[in-house]
């Protein structure tokens, strides 16, 4: 038994330029019409669901501030994810460094928040939360750079050790986080100092700004400096980095140090912006694992990210209210998300290869 | 202290274990042949949501457990059609699959949410080897498919190592380029040891839910212990045999926060104690990568890279 | 479709005692994306010869005996097995017909046995595997041919020679009546080579085909009944008839044009020592990588250390390099002690260094030829590309680079170019001028063109004064560039002797470690 047709792979030299914007877009709407199907025929409005996902995800300006609101925290995750998968390592574990940026912006917040000015305590906070970032990394990174030692899941299970210790901190009777003189267990308010203002009526907060700008620095760094020039080499040949005397256990603690910090950035953004406080809430949200879709459909190009970074957003904006506006469960949207990544790993394969199929070579005499 | 509850946390352990078996047969499969599959608890978690529905609909577990199981399979042949056939990249790929899986179990579980079935399966008593002290219940007593999963991992030890499926098996994770020139078909052996494993996965799933879960409570139904799965490949150097005695070391860490609170043992704090299988397998994947370990020689040489032959 | 023309080369006919056709292949054409390898390609080979497919690298040898066995299907053309029609899908199909290939780069499985590699994949193989009778039968088809091999050991043990003799085995077992050798010589010492020789004859004797591939002339006409001349993808001609072939003939027919290879030595006498190397020895997990190695390199001199792969050569370029740090010894350049103080510090006492590894150690593929020549430089906190891409320009069309731009990708670029990127970049100095070059297998994979302009590079930077040590598993390389002959065997420099004084016999007996005379 032979198939009369082979599948042909011919390798691109040039990828058209058209196709590098075309396969996201393409995977987006082929996850859209995957999920419409799938929403038939678990007995769901395909109609309701998308329109209403569309018009408070996107359509509105409520639904686009809260978009935009949202996307804060996942560009952030989007970055740190990218800047890993850059010289190939992969911190999945994104989620966790997120809980424990919360955690550290928490702390600062209580414990510093009612000694200093606003000017001082939002960086400050915004650092320590990035630096519990790189904290909850420093063991697979160094582990990694030492030993080899994948990254892959022992980062991942230092995210769920993060998520037992945010419970931990919020569950437990008189503890430092939990809001005193409440029964039901919550995270303590951080001091006024800490919190930023959100934008007029919106709640979008000034750092999504700080994020966008971090995001096409980060692009710079890579494209034009030694550091970024390093971990292309790395990333590309380690024998080449090593024959030019480059470090290479240095730099990957190096990036994945800073691609934690990021990771905790994004969880501080949300202390000093929408939370307010440590709230275990954000172990069911999963923006961390949200960030590795968003840098995977960007190809890890960071001005991408911000693109991919809002649209996302505004499919969990959208999708989180399905709740309120319809009777579709919100999980479309996160499986929506997984969808995309799925057809935009395939549609790669389009822009890599040129693909046909031909017909098996017959005996010609 | 009640001697009894230890002999049930062992005996939970040895169930839990089950499922970790599976799961890391699965992986094991799929890696064997040269395909990194990271999407295991995304896998389970459909599986186990599908098996709970299909087992709730038709009031059999075992529609359920085949239900979970075909699942499983058709969940991965997504990841084999992207990164054999497209060539994706097997991690992403694999991270894909749990989101894309994990936001479909808890669409489909909506419905489910804390809901538990009614029948359960019932555990087997080995006649007198039942009775014998402490080993007896631990041991002796429990379902068919906790006997069946462990002379099955048996099974595959010697399939891998003394039939001929095995020895192209190995050969594909370690030197596709050898495999294609013998005119085996690489992307063929990879497709159906990734889907076969994704099977497996999906029955350690499926069993997860139908015979130890109380109720579907959405991605705390597997709790990461797919995660724990892949490592525990990892810690028995991708043998079959080996990963029963870690997964029954990795279910006691799973089982024994619980014991500790029935035991009212207060002095260490409960989320610590939650930690404790997540923490045990880091240390083991850190202890393993140190140099000169054995463990990681078992490891397939072609693993995460996709195979090309045309490339010129 | 220019150059029609088939030059045909008539030999001695043999038409009397010919042995009925095994193979035919008619008007074969394979593209590639961007080559046309074989263009309209007839071939064939009877029972009981040894046809040899002559041609330089990149002439389309691979390419054909690939479609030959079945790996790769060609675009148009047909193929005749014992005058039946035949179309392999697969080198399964192959197999099926008898036709078996023993590739360049070995297809074994380093970890398995012998025997568990020979019937890998066999066809009558029952499902479940039984040791005992496996080894006996993989060594009852070994003696019958004298090839002898134990079927218990670890493949990854065993020496390339006994490696290509598995191969070979592996082949015979399945049935096997058609061999395809891909450069089965490349790897192996000269007494290996003749051991293989008689190997061949034994199969033929029993009736087989052998189709040889090779770039070598003087193996081809020893070995060869027939030999059918491949460039550009299209058959040149076809000489016929052993021992009575021209070797100048073939290397017309096979580059199209007279060639120039010829020796060349240092013209002047050598000066200062650049490079002085005292009691090097390197030691990894147990293993003497390098044991107790001294020598001197001067200025003006190129000191060729020859050997078979894997006898230490990468780990002393590396070791000098700065990438490995030595157990004990010490290395030194311009007479400033280099020993163990890294990659960066070597280059900026003078060293240059061409690894054997073209893309992938020395370039970086994915990046264009301007970041590839800021790899060993010195690139400050941010890379200014503006100020060095006036230099790359230049490099491009001072050393005849086929390229673009100064943008254009290493990838993209051929094994010559590449090369010329790399020797572009050592030899114009980076963190200081070269005084010190270390090059391996520099033409390894090369045409006769990119060839001759890397032996003149080479020839031209030992005139300017710059010490070169030349590392090369190519014999004849180095027996005709340098002034002095080093043998590594085992780590160790088993023997010592000035180039134009060399005999092949005596060095390629050093390389196979068979005597010690006049070890240094």
């Amino acid at each position: 038994m032979r198939a009369p047709f082979r599948i042909i792979f011919e390798q691109r030299s040039e990828t058209p330029r058209y196709l590098s914007g075309f396969v996201p877009l393409v995977s987006v709407l082929a996850a859209l019409l995957a999920g419409a199907i799938f929403l038939m025929a678990t007995g769901y409005s395909v109609s309701e669901t998308y329109s209403n996902m569309l018009q408070d995800g996107f359509f509105s300006s409520r639904g686009l501030t809260d978009t935009l609101g949202l996307s804060t925290v996942l560009i952030c995750m989007g970055i740190s994810a990218a800047f890993a998968f850059q010289m190939n390592l992969y911190n999945i574990g994104g989620e966790g460094q997120g809980y424990l940026g919360m955690i550290g912006g928490a702390w600062a917040g209580l414990a510093l928040g009612p000694h200093l000015p606003s000017v001082v305590m939002i960086p400050a906070l915004l650092l320590i939360g990035a630096a519990a970032g790189a904290a909850w990394i420093f063991i697979p990174a160094f582990v990694r750079a030492r030993l080899g030692t994948s990254e892959i899941v022992t980062t991942l299970l230092l995210t769920y050790i993060g998520a037992s210790l945010v419970n931990h901190f919020i569950y437990t009777p008189n503890s430092y986080f939990r809001a005193p003189d409440v029964v039901f267990p919550m995270g303590r308010t951080v001091a006024d100092s800490a919190k930023l203002t959100a934008i007029g009526s919106t709640r979008m907060y000034p750092t999504f700004f700080l994020v966008v700008v971090l995001a096409v620095f980060l692009y710079w760094v890579v494209k034009r400096t030694e550091f970024g020039y390093r971990i292309q080499v790395i990333a590309d040949s380690p024998r080449a980095a090593q024959y030019a005397g480059m470090n290479a256990r240095r730099t990957t603690m190096q990036v994945m140090l800073i691609s934690g910090a990021l990771a905790g950035f994004g969880g501080a953004t949300l202390i000093v912006g929408e939370f307010g406080k440590l709230d275990p809430g954000i172990t069911m949200l999963g923006y961390g694992y949200a960030g590795i879709v968003i840098a995977a459909l960007a190809r890890n190009n960071f001005a991408a990210i911000i693109v991919s970074g809002i649209l996302f957003s505004g499919l969990r904006v959208g999708g989180d209210k399905l709740q309120i506006t319809t009777d579709t469960p919100i999980h479309i949207g996160v499986m929506l998300q997984g969808a995309i990544l799925l057809f935009a790993l395939g549609g790669e394969a389009f822009r890599r290869y040129k693909i046909r199929a031909v017909r098996m070579q017959a005996v010609t005499q | 202290m009640n001697e009894n509850i230890w002999i049930l946390t062992s005996a939970n352990a040895v169930t839990i274990a089950t499922t970790l078996i599976l799961a890391a047969l699965g992986a094991l499969f799929t890696e064997r042949s040269g395909v990194l599959n990271l999407g295991v608890e995304g896998i389970l978690l459909t599986s186990a949501i599908s098996s709970f529905l299909a087992a709730d609909s038709t009031g059999s577990i075992w529609i359920g457990l085949v239900v979970g199981t075909v699942v499983g399979s058709l969940l991965s042949s997504i990841h084999a059609t992207l990164t054999v056939i497209l060539r994706a990249n097997q991690i992403v790929s694999g991270l894909a699959l749990v989101i894309f899986g994990t936001g479909l179990a808890n669409f489909l579980g909506k419905p489910a949410e804390g809901r538990t079935v009614t029948t359960i399966i019932e555990p087997i008593r080995l006649g007198p080897l039942s009775d014998i002290p402490v080993i007896g219940p631990i041991l002796f007593t429990q379902d068919i498919i906790t006997f069946g999963t462990i002379a099955f991992a048996v099974a595959c030890a010697w399939f891998l190592f003394r039939t001929r499926p095995g020895l192209e098996l190995r050969a594909t994770g370690d030197d596709p380029a050898t495999v294609d020139a013998q005119g085996l078909s690489v992307s063929g052996i990879r497709i159906r040891y990734t889907m076969f494993g994704g099977a497996l996965i999906g029955l350690g799933g499926s069993w997860h839910m139908l015979a130890q879960s109380a109720a579907w409570h959405q991605a705390a139904t597997t709790n990461g212990i797919g995660w724990i799965a892949l490592a525990l490949v990892v810690f028995a150097g991708w043998h079959p045999v080996r990963l029963i005695f870690g997964a029954i070391l990795f279910g006691f860490c799973l089982r024994l926060p619980f014991t500790l609170q029935a035991e009212q043992i207060t002095f260490i704090p409960s989320a610590f104690m939650q930690m404790l299988p997540y923490l045990a397998t880091l240390i083991a994947l850190i202890a393993l990568s140190r140099p000169g370990s054995k463990n990681l020689r078992g490891a397939p040489k072609a693993l995460g890279n996709p195979f090309v032959r045309d490339e010129r | 479709m220019t150059n029609t023309s088939h030059e045909v080369v008539k030999g001695p006919h043999h038409s009397g005692d010919a042995a009925p056709i095994a193979l035919s292949a008619h008007s074969i054409t394979k593209r590639f994306p961007g080559v046309l390898a074989n263009d309209s390609v007839d071939f064939d080979v009877r029972a009981g010869e040894v046809h040899t497919l002559l041609g330089e690298n990149g002439a389309g040898k691979s390419t054909l005996a690939a479609m030959l066995c079945g790996l790769y299907q060609p675009d148009s053309g047909y193929m005749l097995r014992n005058g039946e029609p035949i179309s392999l899908s697969s080198p399964r199909a192959g197999l099926q017909h008898g036709i078996a290939m023993v590739h360049q780069h070995f297809r074994l499985v380093e970890r398995f046995t012998v025997a568990e590699n020979v019937v890998l994949g066999s066809r009558n193989l029952s499902f479940t595997l039984n040791r005992k009778s496996i080894d006996d039968k993989v060594a009852a088809v070994a003696e019958s041919y004298g090839l002898p091999i134990d079927p218990q050991a670890i493949v990854g043990d065993l020496s390339v020679g006994q490696r290509q003799r598995v191969e070979i085995v592996k082949a015979l077992y399945q049935g096997a009546e058609i061999l395809l050798l891909d450069e089965p010589t490349a790897v192996l010492v000269p007494a290996e080579v003749e051991k293989l020789f008689e190997n061949v004859h034994a199969m033929t004797a029993a009736g087989k085909s052998i189709v040889f591939i090779s770039h070598k002339l003087g193996e081809v006409v020893e070995i060869s009944d027939r030999v059918t001349v491949l460039r550009g993808g299209r058959v040149t001609g076809h000489v016929s008839g052993r021992g009575t072939t021209d070797t100048k003939e073939l290397a017309r027919l096979m580059v199209g044009r007279d060639i120039n290879l010829s020796t060349q030595r240092a013209s002047h006498p050598t000066g200062h020592e650049v490079l002085q190397i005292r009691e090097l020895s390197l030691e990894s997990e147990g293993v003497n990588l390098l044991s107790n190695i001294s020598f001197n390199v001067h200025e003006g001199e190129m000191v060729g250390i020859a050997g078979v792969a894997g006898n230490g050569q990468r780990e002393l370029a590396d070791t000098i390099a700065g990438l490995l740090s030595p157990t004990s010894g010490s290395i030194s350049i311009g007479g400033a002690m280099a020993t163990d103080r890294g990659p960066i510090a070597a280059r900026e006492l003078g060293l240059a260094y061409v690894p054997e590894d073209r893309l992938g150690m020395g370039l970086v593929p994915s990046m264009s030829i301007l970041d590839n020549l800021l790899l060993t430089r010195d690139r400050r906190i941010i890379v200014d590309r503006a100020s060095v891409r006036p230099e790359a320009t230049r490099l491009i069309e001072q050393f005849e680079i086929k390229a673009n731009d100064a943008d254009h990708i290493a990838r993209k670029l051929s094994g010559g170019n590449a090369q010329k990127v790399l020797l572009a970049r050592e030899l114009s100095g980076g963190r200081a001028a070269t005084k010190l070059l270390v090059v391996c297998s520099p033409t390894r994979g090369l045409d006769v063109g990119a060839i001759e302009t890397v032996r003149r590079l080479l020839d031209d930077a030992r005139s300017a004064g710059q010490a070169i040590l030349l590392i090369s598993e190519d014999l004849d390389e180095i027996m005709s560039l340098a002034d002095r002959i080093l043998v590594l065997y085992r780590g160790a420099i088993v023997h010592e002797t000035r180039g134009e004084a060399a005999q092949l016999a005596t060095v390629g007996a050093a390389m196979a470690g068979l005597n010690t005379e006049g070890a240094a």
